[in-house]
């Protein structure tokens, strides 16, 4: 364990910076998430820029990705849930997919990492997931709706609690562990073998990427659920 | 490798960030294009669908109509053959009395002519018999008597044959 983190901590830089007393901020992770912010948004915007009836180009690849995504989320949360939580769900699975593979992308010029593999960074998207189920759980239920944290009895509050917490920090863990080790490996396989054999792992990675990012929006959909379906 | 550090806030800021800006500027336009065009579609189909329906009820209305105009040609044609033939029999029955009266007027009429001849003959026949008889027997037999008598006895010759 030690050793793999000392070889961690050998190729994986984050740059942390003390901007004041005690407040610490990885910027090389700063860096990565406003460019895959940038990235995200520049996409967005030129497939929505003019939405048309009639789609073309950059509009239908986002739109697909849109419709993949609404189906989902109709099935999971209903159509009430998917109005509610569409943009969030599709922001978050944007963000986290090209978060996911913009580290993958050839390190000319610049430092290129994933932000995701950043635990902080994963951390504070699942707690954002947590924190945006209370929203919604409040928004539609009032505050009622931590009633279900003692149900059936008061008795299962902690086990209740504990899954609240176990939830958010096994989805942040996992996105964390893929993304690191990924990228890690990349580093490793580049010095052992500089040629092809880096290629074929870094295809692999963007197929892991994908699914990271997929597994983390389906845990986040399936999370938000039970809120829109409790008063059916 | 793993501190948790004022990172984590930066990034739910940032995240936040970005999805306040899309869902403001992108998804709604996005999402309503999408919609739109949705409700677009269903639309479509279901007027193409009543459409449908209509040009079907339509079509058997039509269908309906053709098969009421062919029952009534059949009828009028049925209705004009029938007229065609009481006309027929009508025209064939005045023909046949009619003839049936003609031939009985020109039998009649035969039958007068031919008494009148039968009475020309016999006045004939009277008038040359005397004038032959006369002139063969010449003086002997010119008295009213003998006249009457060759008369009865022409008479008897006329009604022998």
């Amino acid at each position: 364990m030690e050793v793999a983190e000392a070889a961690g901590e050998g190729v994986i830089h984050y740059l942390p910076v003390e901007l004041f007393d005690g407040v610490v901020i990885n910027m090389q992770t700063m860096y990565m998430s406003w460019l895959t912010m940038a990235v995200v948004a520049v996409i967005v915007f030129a497939a929505t820029r003019k939405a048309e009836i009639i789609p073309s180009g950059i509009q239908n690849v986002v739109e697909v990705f849109i419709d993949w995504l609404n189906g989902l989320m109709e099935g999971n949360m209903g159509s009430e849930g998917r109005r509610a939580a569409a943009p969030f769900v599709i922001t978050l699975f944007l963000y986290l997919f090209i978060g996911n593979e913009i580290g993958l992308l050839p390190q000319v010029g610049a430092h290129l990492t994933s932000p995701t593999n950043d635990i902080n960074v994963t951390l504070g998207m699942a707690i954002t997931v947590s924190l945006t189920v209370y929203v919604f759980g409040v928004m539609r239920n009032g505050l009622g709706y931590f009633k279900h944290f003692i149900q059936p009895s008061f008795l299962f509050l902690p086990l209740n609690l504990l899954e609240e917490l176990s939830k958010p920090t096994t989805m942040a863990l996992r996105l964390f562990g893929n993304i690191l080790a990924g990228e890690i490996l990349l580093i490793v396989l580049y010095k052992l073998a500089p040629w092809v054999i880096p290629d074929i792992w870094i295809g692999f990675s963007l197929i892991v990427g994908f699914i990271q990012a997929f597994i983390f929006t389906m845990l986040t959909m399936t999370a938000i659920a039970p809120v829109f379906r409790s008063h059916h | 490798m793993i501190d948790i550090n004022a990172t984590l806030i930066a990034q739910i800021l940032n995240f936040l960030v970005l999805l306040v800006i899309l869902a403001k500027f992108a998804y709604k336009p996005l999402l309503q294009a999408m919609d739109d065009r949705r409700n677009r579609i269903i639309n479509d189909l279901d007027s193409a669908e009543q459409t449908r329906l209509d040009a079907e009820a339509l079509k058997e209305q039509y269908a309906e109509q053709l098969a009421g105009a062919r029952q009534e040609a059949t009828e009028i044609v049925t209705k004009a053959n029938q007229i065609a033939q009481n006309i027929h029999d009508e025209l064939v029955e005045q023909a046949r009395v009619e003839q049936e009266a003609m031939m009985a007027n020109a039998k009649e009429r035969i039958e007068q002519e031919k008494q009148q001849a039968l009475l020309d003959i016999r006045t004939e026949v009277i008038k040359l018999s005397t004038l032959i008889a006369g002139k063969i027997v010449n003086q002997k037999l010119n008295s009213e008597k003998d006249q009457k008598l060759v008369g009865n006895i022409a008479d008897d010759v006329l009604d022998r044959r």
